[in-house]
């Protein structure tokens, strides 16, 4: 089950997830559920996570972000973080949140674009 | 529950509360002419204390209510609950130090988010956090 407002859709190979404003813990549980379930069956070979919605990004909320790309990683994926607004990413990084090794892009353009280059053949 | 117009008590036995705090937290920050990231800082802040309640102590309260300080007009959260407290105040403000499979950044997260924050504990008896912003600093 997926909680309303969050959306995936398939864009070429890749899974555009877009996390609604004011996420509980369940629903980001059963976003991270729903996003390995469907690199599955669209056999989608990148993630892009659309947070610019969210205005609160939470130690559990990044704790789960964080481990969705591991497994996204570990099915053979990666992922984009797109759209973090400057007042979630000043507030992440003052909580102590590492987010270092993790893919960035400023929006969901950007973020297709990087996407993009880990396409078989290259194209874009 | 309201207490005042200038104050107001959010029970805490959920993990639906959460929401609601921070509903309650962004719209009275914003009203009292918080800027945007001050406003962020504070709804995580009280996110990370609510998380805490329910998953430590399963219920309590949050109040707020606008403070004065020093002449500086501010909010004040206080987050009280009659959990198992905290054995170790000094060890649970430390970056990384979890009971509960976290990443132990709650406690020191918060503080570095607010411009005060004062935690009350006893073991057996529970916990009051108060944390406070102020509108003149940033
Ligand atoms: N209200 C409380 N009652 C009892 N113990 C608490 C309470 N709040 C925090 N603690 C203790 O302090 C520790 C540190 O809390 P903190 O919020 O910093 O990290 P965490 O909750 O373990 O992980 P995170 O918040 O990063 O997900 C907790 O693991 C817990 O042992
Ligand atoms: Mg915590």
């Amino acid at each position: 089950m997926i909680a309303k407002n969050t959306s995936v859709i398939k864009i070429y190979n890749t899974l555009l997830v877009t996390v609604p404003a004011d996420p509980d813990d369940n629903t980001i549980t059963e976003l991270q559920e729903h996003v390995l379930e469907s690199m599955e069956k669209c056999v989608a070979k990148g993630v892009i996570l659309d947070i610019s919605m969210v205005e609160t990004l939470d130690s559990f909320f990044a704790r789960t972000i964080t481990e969705t790309i591991q497994m996204v990683a570990v099915m053979g994926g990666d992922t984009v973080i797109a759209g973090m607004r400057p007042s979630v990413a000043i507030t992440a990084i003052q909580l102590g949140l590492n987010l270092g090794n993790v893919r960035t892009a400023l929006n969901v353009e950007l973020a297709l674009d990087m996407v993009a280059d880990f396409r078989p053949g290259g194209q874009k | 529950m309201m207490t005042g117009r200038d104050a107001c008590e959010v029970s805490i036995d959920s993990e639906n509360e959460m929401i609601s705090v921070r509903k309650v937290i962004r719209n009275v920050a914003t009203e009292m002419g918080f800027g945007v990231t001050d406003v962020t800082r504070i709804v995580t802040a009280a996110s990370e204390l609510t998380r805490n309640i329910f998953l430590y102590a399963s219920s309590g309260t949050m109040i707020w209510r606008t403070c004065e300080v020093n002449g500086n007009t501010g909010i004040e959260l206080i987050f009280e609950d009659h959990g198992p407290g905290i054995a170790d105040i000094e060890e649970a403000m430390q970056a990384g130090f979890t009971t509960g499979g976290g990443l132990g950044l709650g406690l020191p997260g918060t503080k570095r988010l607010m411009d005060d924050m004062e935690i009350k504990s006893q073991k057996g008896e529970g916990t009051v956090i108060t944390i406070r912003k102020y509108l003149r600093r940033c």
